[in-house]
């Protein structure tokens, strides 16, 4: 009968836990400021101010001005269809400059510490720059920085470190963006007083601690009647996000008008659950997703907006603004860089590049699009 | 010998109330009860569409599991089973979507893991190498070979005849779920009732006298380790047709979350006993607890520190009882 009783104990505590549970209800979402973007579209936000370069500086790097140079992207993981995506992305950029070679190799699972170990092998081994997503923003500084001190260019892509450890960081979309995309066609496709839950990895993923964040500031600006019912988590897992999201349309019933995916795992898994419960077009799907993952749902009119940027482009950026960095110039100080076919980037934060606007995959576009 | 009564034949008078103290029956008074605590709480969990789902997405932990309680009662371990369903379910998406009739890609995935499997067990028990070695091995092997062949890429675009997972018997019961119970039954009556069967308890509870019976230890292991690799096999179709993509990754924690299902269904990690019976009520109570922690508005996060504790709480309560059936 022990585990019986371990097993009541257990119950109680979780059940004593609801009530402070309850009170919080913006789980997934992180502390820092927000930033909503204006709510008509188009329209400009104000810009906030300047900030000066706030990006480290790699310490007596060979001169390599126009000459050849090898790159390593080392992604939070390889083997998913995003990663993939920037990695081809990529590939595009070096064979259009001529003169760089860049290889992607990373760890199977988005582990820190794994991530970790690839980036010191490779400053052992020697390359002249790398290019990194970063699984933790804090605990990956550390290897960076030591890439730094050895003179090799560090450029960050996806998920920041914390911007001394590396020089550039190509942000996709700014969070606001996104969030205000997210939201604007949540409200559109569910409808302005309904409720929605969402599906996200974990409550401390940066990209989608941040997302939510502004999601909320965005949708208490311009959508005040949006009710938001809870955040799970579910990891980047195919099963447990399908799980996950079944569990709450059972769970809320017909309150349940909209569902988000927050990562490329979890917004094909909440669609199919809505297609298992026979439930296409009274539960909206809005998500962050890859294309050929949402093409079924997407053409079976189940989900309307997929919202993403263009991986591909993310990855082609990343490999220009490295190059501009290792020729000189890309400097501290600078207020664009050019990215061959993507014409002029700006830059943003201090040491950010902005990739443009966030892309909606819909039904009329999707076809086009193969990762 | 003792370990070959546990499984209860003697005619004790405490015998009702052994059974009653059995894994089985506690598992089976925790699966319930859960059920009613967190009704209590949210009428809805108990809406006939919510169980059905909860076994309906895990259904596939508790058929693997039932080939991990095997190779645990033999006195084994295995940790590549969840590389292995990665790589099982890629190999049929794979023969799928390439145009290879259903039945093929539904095959391939089974007789590709009585493949892989029995090979381990082999070295297991002919090379008298450690079985979490041998698994470790294939482990790595697996999830390296899979992102290497595959390059990641998701397998999308699947036949609709391919997912299994999507049938109904009678209209009412997912196919999942039928397996799940209908493999359970007939490996429990196995385990419990034939020569072969029996033989595997005999061989992880003592191999000495299992030799001297006249039991072949070697031989009893690959035929585990043979069975082991069909039920991964039907897992990962279970687990390759509930969606219409597929990873091309080997599941997160799959394996520990199968051998969590044994260890807390009452499968001793020392071997020789437990029951497959016990081995999926502990999956359908874990796949309960998921479910019920977002019911009652706590972080499914905390589904590691229950799967933990249960498991601490069983391993503590067999090796008690162990080491009072030794003393007495």
């Amino acid at each position: 009968m022990k585990l019986g009783l371990a097993f009541a104990f257990l119950s109680a505590t979780l059940l004593a836990g609801t009530a402070s549970a309850a009170d919080k209800r913006w789980d997934g979402a992180d502390d820092l400021p927000v930033n909503p973007l204006a709510c008509a579209a188009g329209e400009a936000n104000a810009a906030p101010a300047a900030k000066p370069y706030d990006g480290g500086r790699p310490t007596n790097a060979a001169d390599k001005a126009g000459k050849p140079i090898t790159l390593v992207d080392v992604p939070k993981l390889i083997g998913i269809g995003y990663f993939n995506a920037t990695s081809k992305g990529m590939q595009e950029a070096a064979k259009a400059l001529g003169n760089v070679t860049v290889k992607t190799d990373g760890p199977t699972e988005a582990k820190i510490d794994e991530q970790i170990k690839f980036i010191d092998n490779y400053i052992t081994s020697g390359v002249d720059g790398i290019l990194f997503a970063a699984n933790d923003p804090v605990a990956i500084a550390p290897v960076l920085k030591k890439a730094l001190s050895k003179g090799i260019h560090v450029v960050g892509y996806d998920a920041n470190s914390t911007p001394d450890a590396r020089e550039w960081f190509v942000n996709q979309a700014e969070f606001n963006g996104i969030a205000k995309s997210m939201i604007d066609s949540m409200a559109n496709e569910a409808g302005e007083d309904k409720s929605f839950a969402i599906v996200t990895s974990t409550f401390t993923t940066p990209n989608q601690a941040r997302w939510i964040a502004e999601m909320w500031a965005y949708a208490q600006k311009c959508h005040p009647k949006l009710k938001w019912l809870e955040t799970v988590e579910a990891q980047e897992d195919n099963n447990l996000s399908f799980n996950q999201a079944t569990t709450l349309i059972n769970k809320h019933g017909d309150k349940l008008a909209g569902l988000f995916g927050m990562t490329s795992v979890a917004t094909p898994a909440s669609a199919e659950a809505v297609t298992k419960a026979k439930l296409c077009g009274k539960v909206a799907v809005v998500g962050l997703a890859t294309p050929n993952a949402m093409k079924p749902y997407v053409n079976a009119d189940c989900v309307k907006s997929v919202v993403l940027w263009n991986p591909v482009d993310l990855g082609y950026a990343a490999t220009y603004v490295m190059r501009a960095v290792v020729d000189g110039t890309l400097k501290p100080g600078a207020t664009s860089v050019d990215a061959g076919k993507l014409g002029k980037l700006n830059v943003v934060n201090g040491s950010e590049i902005l990739l443009g606007s966030p892309f909606i995959f819909t039904k009329q576009n999707i076809k086009d699009f193969d990762f | 010998m003792t370990t070959l009564t546990l499984a209860g034949t003697e005619a004790d008078p405490r015998r009702r109330l052994k059974v009653l103290a059995s894994q089985e029956a506690l598992l089976a008074i925790a699966v319930i009860g859960l059920a009613i605590a967190v009704g209590l709480y949210n009428p809805r969990f108990l809406a006939a569409r919510n169980l059905s789902d909860v076994l309906l997405g895990n259904a596939y932990i508790a058929v693997a599991a039932v080939g991990m309680s095997m190779v645990i009662v033999s006195g084994n371990i295995d940790i590549s089973v969840g590389a292995l369903i990665g790589v099982l379910a890629t190999i049929s998406g794979t023969l799928a979507v390439n145009g290879a009739p259903i039945v093929v890609a539904w095959l391939a995935a089974l007789v590709a893991g009585v493949l892989v499997m029995a090979l381990q067990g082999a070295i297991i028990a002919y090379l008298r190498i450690p079985a979490i070695v041998v698994t470790l091995g294939m482990l790595s092997i697996l999830k390296g070979g899979l992102i290497s062949v595959t390059g990641g890429k998701w397998i999308t675009d699947l036949p609709d005849s391919f997912h299994l997972a999507d049938i109904e018997l009678f209209g009412v019961l997912p196919f999942p779920v039928f397996l799940m119970i209908l493999v359970t039954i007939l490996a429990a009556l196995w385990m419990r009732y034939s020569a072969s069967g029996r033989a595997i308890y005999a061989v992880g509870g003592n191999a000495e006298a299992a030799r001297l019976c006249g039991i072949s230890q070697p031989r009893t292991i690959v035929m585990v380790f043979a069975l082991h690799g069909f039920f991964a096999g039907a897992a990962a179709l279970l687990y390759a047709t509930q969606l219409r993509v597929i990873q091309s990754t080997v599941p997160p924690n799959l394996e520990l979350t199968i051998i969590t299902a044994s260890v807390v269904g009452g499968v001793s990690i020392l071997g020789g006993v437990g029951t497959v019976i016990g081995s999926t009520l502990a999956a359908v109570l874990i796949a309960e607890i998921a479910s019920a922690l977002v019911f009652i508005d706590v972080s499914p996060y905390w589904i590691r520190a229950v799967q933990g504790v249960l498991i601490l709480v069983t391993v503590i309560a067999d090796i008690l009882r162990r080491r009072r059936m030794a003393g007495a």
